[in-house]
């Protein structure tokens, strides 16, 4: 029923719109030239895919896949999605791509041959990454041994297989992440804010989304009951956080080693974003990402 | 008003009560909700010991483990009869589904627990030996060397404990690492076999 309602409602948009013209749309800008002669730390750039949970999303464990040889299949309200083969394979991978390639996808959400993306790809998130962030993150992907498995195609019924249907929504809903440092906080408190709001895209799986799969923005972290796979996540509201026994401590070691300050240990994809993703960041991250979690201004509506 | 209603009505309001008593949580259900509950409660009590927040007594440990030891293997897994979900269980059809790696991460909670009792009175590993504490995983490892491909190493974090350290590597090792094993076999069960709760 909520996907006829999404169906229908995506189509009232598009009744409003030229198809033919959207089709033709151009998005996404062509990076700096510069951006080739920049020098990427692989070090620098595995951590930024760590905390950007790159390899979470994009390797299948479970199924014994390798590393970013592509992920688990989300399956969402609009279809089956299944996060694609990153590896160094030419064919099935990003083998073939440009820098300039790589910097539209991750920060833009736009293919090489100029497709937007499906916001399944938290693409949104990455948006503030700065050329050096792109350098070092492409740096590291290149050291990722070629896996030639083709990543198999997204499994979404009409419309949503229509992908210049995403370029309405981007014009809709896609908007800069707010990762800019706030005046009279500490630097720790604001790398947190980077982290949070950003590479580590909390709000992606902790906010309730719209019909149209957007994140609501007045309900920032107040958790969503409808992830792909019928799973949720609770609230990571600040006040919310502190009634369950939550302080910036247990926090900070919940997202090293998934024991929460009850001494349950996370499950589900939280159990995936700990031990693919933050339980590599180091102590001082963690700790400016609890930090931000635990006193910000966002509050639920 | 004859026997048969009266006792239509008693049964149907002590299984009302007993709802309200424990979360609606009866038989296997409740037996193995109190003992994840029971190992919790020890995993609270470990954690702030593993962090050097609080002394660190062999002793605690050893009980601890005790406790974890009578609740794994078939004691777990016998409390999970084909079928013994819906509400309020967060147990998943994937526990029946994939019987053989559940009872492997049954047996698994025994090898890892039985690991950090005979390591209880090694003690904690040194300051920067064992960075945070926790997981298998802890930055510096995985990105300091600069030689070390990326993602390289995941198929140990993504494996199943019973391909990780035994009871016997374990015991020689400073306790953190059994108690790192003990919680990665949670984590494990829990990623796969357990609904996300709100």
């Amino acid at each position: 029923m909520r996907r006829l309602a999404r169906a229908a409602l995506l189509l009232c948009v598009i009744g409003g719109a030229s198809g033919v013209g959207l089709v033709a749309w151009p998005i996404g800008v062509e990076p700096p030239s510069t951006l080739e002669s920049l020098e990427g730390n692989v070090d620098r750039g595995a951590y930024l895919a760590r905390a950007s949970g790159c390899i979470a999303c994009h390797s299948n464990f479970e199924a014994g896949g390798a590393p970013l040889a592509g992920g688990a299949p989300l399956e969402t309200d609009f279809g089956t999605f299944y996060p694609p083969n990153l590896t160094t394979d030419p064919n099935h991978g990003m083998g073939a791509w440009t820098i300039s390639d790589f910097a539209r996808a991750v920060r833009q959400g736009v293919s090489p041959r100029g497709d937007p993306y499906y916001p399944t790809f938290t693409y949104p998130f990455y948006a503030g990454f700065t050329d050096q962030d792109i350098a070092d993150l492409w740096a590291a992907f290149q050291t990722v041994p070629a896996v030639p498995e083709p990543s198999p195609e997204h499994d979404t019924g009409f419309p949503f297989d229509q992908r210049w249907g995403l370029k309405i929504w981007r014009a809709a809903y896609l908007s800069e992440p707010d990762t800019s440092p706030e005046v009279g906080r500490s630097e720790a408190w604001n790398r947190g804010k980077w982290l949070v709001r950003g590479a580590a895209h909390c709000g992606a799986c902790h906010t309730d989304r719209n019909l149209a799969g957007a994140r609501i923005a007045t309900r920032i972290f107040a958790g969503n009951d409808s992830l792909p796979g019928g799973k949720s996540a609770p609230s990571i509201l600040s006040a919310d956080l502190q009634a369950g026994g939550w302080d910036a401590d247990s926090l900070a070691y919940a997202l090293r080693t998934g024991i929460t300050p009850e001494g349950d240990v996370f499950g589900g994809s939280m159990a995936e974003v700990v031990n693919y993703g933050t339980a590599f960041l180091s102590d001082a991250d963690l700790a400016a990402m609890a930090s931000y979690i635990m006193d910000n201004d966002l509050s639920g509506n | 008003m004859n026997a048969r209603i009266w006792m239509t009505a008693l049964v149907a309001s002590s299984v009302g009560l007993a709802a309200l008593a424990h979360s609606g949580a009866t038989g296997v259900m409740k037996e193995r909700m109190d003992a994840m509950g029971e190992m919790g409660d020890e995993m609270k009590r470990l954690a702030p010991m593993m962090r050097g927040q609080t002394d660190y007594d062999p002793d605690v440990v050893r009980s601890a483990a005790d406790t974890m030891i009578g609740h794994a293997g078939t004691q777990m897994t016998e409390l999970f009869p084909e079928g013994s979900n819906g509400m309020p269980s967060e147990a998943l059809d994937a526990i029946w589904e994939d019987w053989e790696e559940f009872a492997a991460l049954a047996e698994a909670l025994r090898t890892s627990a039985e690991g950090m009792k005979l390591a209880a009175d090694n003690g904690l590993a040194g300051p920067g030996e064992m960075p945070g504490g926790g997981m298998m995983g802890s930055g510096q490892g995985m990105m300091g060397t600069g030689k070390t491909m990326m993602g390289a190493g995941q198929g140990m974090m993504g494996g199943a404990p019973t391909q990780m350290m035994t009871t016997e590597m374990l015991a020689e090792m400073p306790v953190n690492a059994g108690f790192m094993a003990v919680t990665q076999t949670c984590s494990a069960c829990h990623q796969k076999f357990r609904a996300e709760e709100n």
